[in-house]
């Protein structure tokens, strides 16, 4: 029985990996770019929740979608005042750019608000259970499992049969191409950073959830985790990242068992030589996906 | 309908265009021919938007091109086939050709557009739902080329159609274009293939190093000793 | 005849007279007038420095992004620190550390060398795959460095005291210590640069196709420049680390990186005057808005404390330059003395992007 618990915590904490790893592959299909400000985006997210938590009497479900909206315009903002100027230069012009906009948003939190922690009120059923069988799951687990799956489903639908998908996918395959095809190359790209501004929020909701507190350097955490399942599931499928964060998420839950304390801290080195070897040996990725597209050096 | 005058690119420190003028009437199948190198691309990629040039005009339809985005320059009617197809491999057919579409707005002409595609191209019709990364060369090349011609260009231009694809894919290209003139497309050719463009082209110009060398019918290109100095590089 | 030609050799070593001069005379002055606070300042700007060099020797040259790079001034630093600290300390400080580290101990100089030895060791060891990486896939690598060097940093507690803090490494580095070791790396920075492997890397920087058409070896070129920049960093940590006296494994990391690339960024990577110019204006501007911060909290301007303040200007600064200027304020050029007729020893000059 402990066992089956131990297996839903599992699956609801890949199920959460894989949203973090798809918001951050949005971007990344398009731009090539890692967006170091997405961890930020996450990290905004909490705020919110603290900010109009604590200072208005609204459902919680309001407060949530609050949190939601204000990641996706926040990220919609970024892309329009800093990325979208620097997007015709190099690559590395926009590396450098979305480090700095990362740190500006972490140190404006750490600025306006406090570097102190701040407690974030959650909704009631975060902490309750249910028990099935003699089976006790925490409803949180649920919800998490939940939720990720609908975004999951609900954007694969976006992407498979609308015409915006269409174009998103395109645009990653071939950003000068789509252009070309008449597709107006600003709206693809602040649809990309609209759609990872709400998978962040959601994101927030989930990762704030489990410690029930803010701090302005919450969003490393998610941002590597993203950056590990993108790796492992293949940095140009939003599918293969997405089975990355999901397997991610579970052997990093079995490791945290089977490891001896000693080892268990070296966990994330683990992860991170993994990545490095993936990338040295198999860049595409773990995940065979359909088509392997050919690296343009 | 299409007219660049003294266009002069530059790549850093080295122009790769100098002084290039040509012009594309209505219903016409203007051909640009020329050594590697010589500019073709590059010509091409300055008008559909990509590069901006460092002097000379292009004017469309008596409208400036330049300055504007790709996006916009397909607006106004000019659609462009890359060199190497550049076709979503990711995409399936039908993908593929519903981006090209993007621009048209009406969905009951999307039906109709497609089914004049599959007459031009029955293949794709056959490969409806594959992905497009797993069509071969040829296939690839129709797909380009129906691909744009969703948009309803007003102004096709074709980028070595023929490069890369065995001889009887060739043929068939190159009455593809033949079809597609006869149905009131305007187009300008961009070709390694020298003796099938000659049958098929209206006018032709001559591109060597950044520059228009000759410009004329094709039975005046036929004149061998012309067209083997360039290529051999005795005329300069 | 013969003094045109004296002055054309001469030309293109202006350029360290013209940086190395100024940093001479400023550490006088510094060294005669100035307070406690102000020689800080300066002598952790001349360690900045170094370590922006390092980054420039590769980063600028090559054009890859090397994130990895304060990770090997963390090697440096802790190296150097175990090397150079008394048995006795050591054991206070490191609780559980190594018996052949307990009993270490050497003097300061061959420490910091030591350290920076370790680091171009590892550089040599780990970093050759990665060379061959294409422009996005070596950027996410060399991240994945840096969290790992961090990471290990963090754990291995025999050797670094974990997340803990490192104290009682002894203050080695003075302020004309760190300035002429400025000059040096500013020297030995150039002369890379100059050298027919940095003129081969750049050569791969612009045109990475055609450089390997006229036969270089890229990632051969790649390796050895990465190497040295992961020396230089690591001799920039030791010095710092012998100013600083006690320091924990965040101070290698994303802040610090940050700094650096900001340093380097705003003065210009594709030269050393750009990475000497930013590092000096960069720290200005940091001690700047640090004493308004200051002001504004002791005399409790503002109802609440006031953090972060320096992070959010530079970070705005570095997004205004790399949307205005990418190629920062030198903007590839040297400093330079060009006299009118001088035979120029090949074309020096630097036609960038």
């Amino acid at each position: 029985m402990v066992a089956f618990e131990f297996l839903i915590n599992a699956i609801s904490l890949g199920s959460l990996y894989a949203l973090i790893a798809l918001g951050l592959v949005i971007i990344f299909g398009i731009l090539k770019m890692v967006n170091f400000a997405y961890g930020e985006l996450i990290m905004f997210g909490g705020y919110v929740l603290y900010l109009v938590g604590s200072n208005f009497r609204l459902p919680w479900l309001f407060v949530a979608l609050f949190a939601v909206l204000g990641a996706m315009i926040v990220s919609y903002l970024t892309e329009l005042v800093a990325f979208r100027r620097v997007r015709e230069k190099s690559l590395t012009a926009l590396l450098i750019t979305s480090f700095a906009v990362s740190t500006l948003l972490q140190n404006g939190a750490l600025l306006i608000i406090s570097p102190r922690a701040k407690a974030v009120v959650l909704p009631n059923i975060f902490s309750q259970s249910i028990t099935w069988f003699g089976i006790t799951i925490p409803m949180r687990n649920i919800l998490t499992i939940s939720i990720s799956i609908l975004m999951l489903v609900g954007l694969t639908l976006l992407f498979r049969y609308t015409i915006l998908g269409i174009a998103l996918r395109a645009a990653a395959d071939n950003f000068r191409m789509t252009r070309m095809l008449g597709v107006p190359a600003n709206l693809v790209i602040s649809s990309a950073f609209v759609l990872s501004g709400m998978i962040a929020g959601v994101v927030s909701l989930f990762w704030i959830g489990r410690t029930a507190s803010v701090t302005p350097n919450i969003g490393l955490g998610p941002l590597l985790i993203a950056f590990v399942a993108t790796v492992i599931g293949g940095m140009q499928s939003l599918m293969g990242a997405v089975l990355g964060g999901f397997v991610y998420g579970m052997i990093f839950s079995f490791i945290g068992v089977l490891l001896p304390q000693t080892l268990l801290d070296y966990r994330e080195a683990f992860m991170f030589l993994i990545v490095i070897l993936i990338l040295l040996w198999r860049p595409e990725g773990l995940v065979r996906t359909r088509y392997v597209q050919e690296r343009v050096g | 309908m299409l007219r660049v005058d003294h266009l002069q690119v530059r790549y850093g420190a080295i122009a790769a265009l100098h002084d290039v003028s040509l012009n594309v009437e209505t219903g016409e199948l203007v051909a640009l021919i020329g050594l590697n190198g010589a500019g073709k691309s590059t010509t091409l990629s300055t008008i559909a938007g990509n590069i901006r040039p460092e002097r000379g005009s292009i004017m469309f339809n008596e409208q400036s091109l330049i300055g504007k985005s790709p996006e916009a320059i397909l607006r106004l009617g000019i659609a462009v086939v890359p060199e190497g197809r550049d076709i979503f491999p990711s995409l399936t057919v039908e993908e593929n050709l519903r981006l090209g579409a993007f621009c048209r707005h009406n969905r009951r002409e999307y039906r109709h557009d497609l089914e004049e595609i599959f007459e031009l191209f029955p293949i794709l019709q056959e490969r409806l739902h594959q992905l497009g990364g797993t069509l071969s060369g040829g296939e690839q090349q129709q797909l380009a080329i129906a691909r744009s011609l969703m948009a309803h260009p007003k102004l096709l231009m074709l980028d070595e159609p023929s490069l890369g694809l065995a001889p009887a894919l060739v043929d068939h290209i190159f009455s593809l274009i033949v079809t597609l003139r006869s149905r009131g497309v305007t187009l300008l050719l961009v070709e390694q293939n020298v003796d099938r463009t000659l049958e098929i082209a209206d006018r032709v110009y001559l591109l060597n190093t950044g520059r228009i060398e000759l410009e004329g019918s094709p039975e005046q290109f036929k004149s061998r000793t012309t067209i083997r100095d360039v290529f051999l590089g005795k005329g300069e | 005849m013969k003094r045109s030609r004296l002055a054309g050799w001469l030309s293109p070593y202006s350029t360290i007279f013209f940086l190395a001069l100024p940093m001479v005379a400023l550490t006088t002055i510094v060294d005669l007038f100035a307070t406690s606070l102000v020689i800080r300042i300066v002598t952790v700007m001349f360690v900045s420095m170094i370590i922006v060099l390092g980054m420039q020797v590769f980063m600028g040259n090559s054009g890859i992004l090397a994130w990895a790079h304060v990770g090997f001034m963390g090697v440096g630093a802790y190296v150097s620190a175990l090397c150079s600290m008394t048995p006795q300390m050591k054991e206070i400080a490191v609780p559980q550390v190594y018996p052949f580290l307990l009993n270490l101990h050497l003097p300061f100089w061959p420490s910091i060398l030591i350290g920076a030895l370790v680091a171009a060791l590892l550089a040599l060891i780990i970093s050759y795959p990665l060379m061959r990486l294409s422009d996005a896939a070596a950027a996410i690598t060399s991240f994945a460095l840096l969290i790992i060097i961090h990471t290990v940093l963090v754990h291995w507690d025999r050797v670094t005291n974990g997340p803990r803090t490192l104290f009682g490494v002894e203050e080695y580095t003075t302020l004309w210590t760190s300035a002429l070791c400025a000059i040096l790396v500013l020297v030995l920075a150039y002369l890379f640069k100059e050298s027919s492997l940095g003129l081969r890397l750049r050569a791969s920087r612009e045109d990475a196709y055609a450089a390997s058409a006229a036969g270089i070896n890229i990632t051969q070129v790649r390796y050895f420049s990465f190497i040295l920049s992961a020396g230089i960093a690591g001799f920039g940590g030791g010095l710092w680390a012998h100013y600083i006296t006690s320091f924990t494994p965040d101070a290698f990391y994303m802040i610090e990186t940050f700094n650096v690339l900001a340093m380097l960024v705003v003065g210009g990577p594709l030269g050393i005057s750009g990475a000497v110019i930013g590092t000096a204006l960069v720290t200005i501007a940091r001690e700047g808005v640090r004493a308004v911060e200051n002001m504004i909290n002791l005399n409790q301007l503002l109802p609440f404390e006031v953090v972060g303040l320096t992070e959010v200007f530079l970070a705005t600064v570095l997004i205004v330059c790399l949307i205005l200027r990418p190629q920062g304020i030198m903007g590839g050029r040297e400093l330079r003395w060009k006299p009118k007729n001088a035979m120029q020893m090949g074309n020096q000059q630097a036609s960038q992007k």
